[in-house]
């Protein structure tokens, strides 16, 4: 198992934002978590990423317990790539200086090979005649690649993507979603927070739908298009495709 | 008269440069240290801009300075001292202000790759935090120029005693002090407007 988590909870005071959730993700999978905002999935994500400690519950990561005390979180942390949905990007580092921070500063390869991977990342979402250029001089579509490779120079054991399109113009969610579509291919195993509905049924292995905190039915693309079980997601399907049509 | 006013662009300039290498880890500790290093943190801030500067001045002189081994004994280095110390306490709110105009987003951005706490500071905010703090750190170095005045009383020939003395020499009481006023302007000017262009230049570049 590439990452599990057992039991995970996540509460601030008397609000619960993650409610005893457990998932497990083989190599190479692709799962895609939907539902509605502010059901949890953002901290759900970052609690996966150890952006945020669990309240309750284990993270595993290759067998490795992550919500252990002694762990070095750091460690922990280059190993998994997070993708956000504001993007993100530091401003005062180019395209190529964004990329190359950590593989430089966390992984500690020499300049030139830390130089040479960067670029390798910025080729693979299309962005390294961009290199040069600081986030305020890229479109969003265009950051948001540079995010993503960002998160691929590492080279993660799983990446985590926070609804990586939904802060987009609609115009511009086509190249990053022709970018995911590239690593899908490429074998990457990903978690993504999206409701691309025509992109999750090319890439995804499972659809997860989520809400108040927990996983409330989990199954196929054509799962969820035909025959969902639950209430709740029922109603939150009729809304989406309402939306999609009038799209 | 000239070696009056390089005295007080010394005084002033070593004492933002003191400012800032204390003022800067101080407004990290107040943001990202721990319980008790953000109370010894605020307690020194509160401490420093709480007591005037002229008392301040005459407390490192004829106090702390007595103490002191020779070079920091002198009426130069204490009146930056009593300055520079002002400042860092100054300069950590102006620091602490620039560190939210960043936003937390970048320091999640930057442990989202590995990246340590004092890895991202160092990496990630330091680099930005001079863009957001550049109106504040130009009031900052014009309040360090006129306050600089003050070592006048502990006998520094800096604009203000070399003023006195031509006063007392000319016995002129408006003309030495239009002069010096006219030179304070001078100083504190052209540098303040500088600090604010770049700053908004910079903002720019960064897409704020």
């Amino acid at each position: 198992m590439l990452m599990e988590c057992r039991n995970l909870w996540k509460t601030y005071g008397k609000i619960i934002a993650v409610k005893d959730v457990s998932l497990k993700i083989r190599e190479s999978e692709i799962k895609l978590i939907f539902g509605p905002s502010g059901s949890g999935k953002s901290t759900f994500l970052r609690c996966l990423a150890m952006l945020t400690t669990p309240t309750k519950g284990d993270v595993f990561l290759r067998g490795e317990c992550l919500t252990r005390p002694d762990v070095d979180l750091n460690k922990a942390r280059a190993r998994i790539g997070f993708v956000f949905q504001h993007i993100w990007l530091f401003r005062h580092l180019t395209a190529l200086g964004n990329v190359e921070l950590g593989i430089r500063h966390v992984l500690k390869l020499p300049k030139k090979e830390s130089r040479e991977r960067a670029m390798q990342a910025l080729r693979e979402v299309g962005m390294e005649q961009w290199a040069s250029h600081h986030p305020a001089h890229l479109s969003g579509g265009q950051q948001q690649r540079v995010g993503i490779a960002r998160a691929l120079a590492m080279h993660p054991d799983i990446v985590l993507l926070d609804e990586p399109t939904s802060a987009l113009d609609p115009e511009l969610t086509g190249e990053v979603i022709d970018t995911l579509r590239d690593l899908a291919r490429e074998g990457i195993t990903m978690l993504i927070v999206s409701h691309e509905m025509p992109f999750a049924r090319e890439v995804a292995d499972e659809m997860i739908f989520f809400d108040e905190g927990a996983i409330i039915e989990r199954g196929s693309h054509e799962h969820f298009f035909t025959n969902p079980e639950s209430e709740r997601a029922k109603r939150f399907m009729a809304r989406l495709i309402k939306r999609t049509k009038r799209e | 008269m000239l070696r009056g006013v390089s005295t007080t662009l010394s005084i002033s300039i070593l004492s933002l440069l003191l400012g800032l290498a204390i003022g800067l880890p101080l407004a990290f500790t107040r943001v990202y240290g721990s319980k008790l290093f953000q109370i010894l943190a605020d307690g020194y801030e509160k401490v420093f801009r709480g007591v005037p500067e002229l008392v301040m001045m005459l407390l490192f002189y004829f106090g702390v300075g007595y103490y002191m081994p020779n070079p920091f004994k002198t009426a130069f280095f204490t009146a930056t001292f009593a300055l520079g110390l002002r400042s860092a306490a100054n300069q950590s709110q102006i620091f602490r202000g620039a560190i939210r105009g960043i936003g937390e987003e970048q320091m999640v951005a930057a442990r989202s790759l590995g990246l340590s706490r004092l890895q991202s500071i160092i990496r990630v905010m330091v680099p930005q935090v001079f863009t957001f703090s550049t109106p504040g750190l130009g009031s900052e170095y014009a309040l360090l120029v006129k306050d600089s005045s003050y070592a006048f009383i502990i006998g520094v020939l800096e604009i203000m005693e070399i003023t006195d003395r031509i006063r007392k020499a000319t016995m002129d009481t408006t003309i030495p002090y239009l002069a010096a006023a006219f030179l304070y302007i001078l100083l504190t000017f052209p540098i303040a407007t500088w600090l604010d262009v770049w700053g908004s230049r910079k903002k720019k570049q960064l897409g704020l």
